[in-house]
């Protein structure tokens, strides 16, 4: 899933703080998963700038929504009537959801009001870790299902480097060194023969080499 | 620094691109700059034009500057981040290479390496901006350097944009000044009807711009280059006069001596002359600067 953090209330606060009538705009999927930006987070969220514009005489009206999800026409146009009422969108969707909100209703400022990190899991409640970089040419098979892309501070592709150390990074010890993990893997699957096999050059065109990308899927377009 | 003296004091400058080499023999390289050294106020090395991988800029300017000729560096912020753009411009100061000019670069997926990842760690105007700080003896994080580089820094700037693009322009123009830029580079142009739009908002006796003459190298050039590059504008008068023209490659020669001789009559502060691989033209192209 896309993993974001809520963004620090002051830094909200001072995004929002020229409107007077504001959306406060979350998200069902990715982002209530990792509790930034799901409907619990738009109450807590909307009591505590409620909290603040009221103890600063300040008449600010927040009212809260939460779609399905933020990165799809369908669920996007359930505001269509109601986006004219307000000054501006506090989204704590994506940055996917941001801009795609902000692509539909042109004139109505759509603002962030969380940090998109990166593509991950849930280690447990509180802590994600990144797994993806999502560079669109997929290596997992060949790398014990550890991506090095994501999870090697170097994005070796053949490693591990000099800076690895008793299984950590040179980065520190709080960080497992990618290729350790991959060895390890490879070796309780009994194929380090996959180990020995170079990887080739990386292929960057499919990443961001390329500029902004786009998948078609001309088979099931209607 | 002739380059610098020549273009602060409003004598009219000649610059010239000069492509290093892809490998080690740079010697058409040095014997192209050499044909016209004393003509050439400096010789711009462009830093992996259209990101085709071949020598730096910082190698090929150290090069020139080993022989004799002044250089203009290029800097790019397509394929270094800002530790090593740092340390590349410190590199070439200490070295005696003080003329550098910052450019954005090319995507990757123009070039011959279209598989790399771009850096962009830094944008254009941060760019600039450490240039500025440098001069002011201050690095990117504001730790101060054991001696600082005197820099002549240029810039590029489109000058054919014309209603609410040229405004545009016109404040990256300003912004550009204001982060230190001294002079600016422009693509190629080949008439002074495109650039009027700009020249009505620029004093060029205050801002020195040097614009790019393109030797074009036939009329199928010409066609492409006014279909596919929109910031170019090349005139129906200059297809034509090659259409017409018996010896075309000669033709084109004379369309860039003539534009040369145009941009010093209106007062631009010099000329930058890109040929593009056929850097051997240069000294029938700048035959008349030649003592």
């Amino acid at each position: 899933m896309i993993v974001a953090d809520k963004k620090p209330i002051d830094e909200v606060i001072e995004t929002i703080k020229d409107y007077e009538k504001i959306l406060l705009l979350g998200c069902n999927e990715c982002v209530t998963v990792c509790e930034a930006g799901g409907k619990k987070e738009v109450e807590v969220l909307a009591s505590a700038l409620r909290m603040y514009f009221l103890n600063n005489g300040k008449k600010v009206s927040i009212e809260e929504k939460t779609l399905e999800r933020q990165c799809d026409h369908e669920y996007l146009e359930e505001i269509r009537d109601v986006i004219d009422q307000y000054d501006a969108v506090l989204s704590l969707a994506c940055g996917v959801g941001v801009q795609f909100t902000a692509d539909k209703y042109l004139s109505t400022p759509v603002l962030p009001g969380v940090n998109t990190c990166f593509l991950g899991a849930t280690e447990k409640r509180g802590v994600w870790t990144e797994r993806c970089q999502a560079c669109g040419k997929c290596i997992l098979a060949s790398t014990g299902g550890i991506c090095p892309v994501s999870r090697c501070a170097k994005r070796v592709m053949n490693g591990p480097c000099g800076g690895s150390t008793n299984g950590k990074c040179e980065l520190g010890p709080d960080t497992d060194c990618a290729w350790q993990l991959i060895i390890n893997r490879l070796e309780a699957m009994g194929k380090m023969d996959e180990y020995e096999k170079l990887s080739p050059l990386k292929d960057w065109a499919t990443d961001r080499a390329g500029g902004p990308r786009t998948v078609e899927r001309e088979d099931i377009q209607s | 620094m002739q380059f610098k003296n020549k273009v602060e004091s409003g004598e009219f400058a000649i610059l010239a691109e000069i492509e290093p080499p892809k490998g080690v023999d740079t010697t058409v390289m040095v014997e192209n700059a050499q044909r016209v050294k004393g003509v050439v106020d400096a010789f711009i090395v462009p830093e992996m034009s259209n990101a085709v991988m071949r020598m730096s800029s910082l190698g090929g300017s150290l090069l020139l500057n080993s022989k004799g000729m002044e250089s203009v560096m290029q800097v790019c912020c397509r394929d270094r981040n800002r530790l090593a753009l740092q340390g590349d411009i410190l590199a070439a100061c200490a070295s005696g290479v003080k003329n550098i000019i910052a450019v954005k670069g090319v995507d990757p997926g123009n070039g011959d390496h279209h598989q790399t990842r771009a850096v962009y760690d830094i944008s254009l105007s941060e760019l600039l901006n450490t240039m500025q700080l440098f001069q002011e003896g201050k690095d990117m994080a504001g730790i101060n350097l054991k001696g600082s580089p005197e820099i002549f820094v240029g810039s590029n700037i489109t000058m054919t944009a014309t209603g609410s693009l040229l405004d545009k322009e016109l404040e990256e123009l300003r912004s550009k000044v204001d982060s230190g830029t001294d002079y600016f580079v422009t693509p190629p142009v080949f008439d002074m009807q495109s650039v009027n739009s700009f020249l009505k908002k620029v004093d060029l006796s205050k801002t020195h711009i040097i614009p790019t003459v393109l030797l074009l190298k036939s009329l199928g050039m010409a066609r492409y280059i006014s279909k596919v590059m929109p910031h170019v504008k090349i005139p129906d008068s200059v297809i034509k006069r090659l259409q017409e023209a018996p010896d075309k490659a000669r033709e084109c020669t004379r369309i860039s001596m003539d534009m040369i001789e145009t941009l010093k009559s209106e007062g631009f502060s010099g000329v930058n002359v890109s040929t593009i691989g056929w850097e051997n033209k240069l000294p029938e192209i700048l035959g008349v600067f030649a003592d």
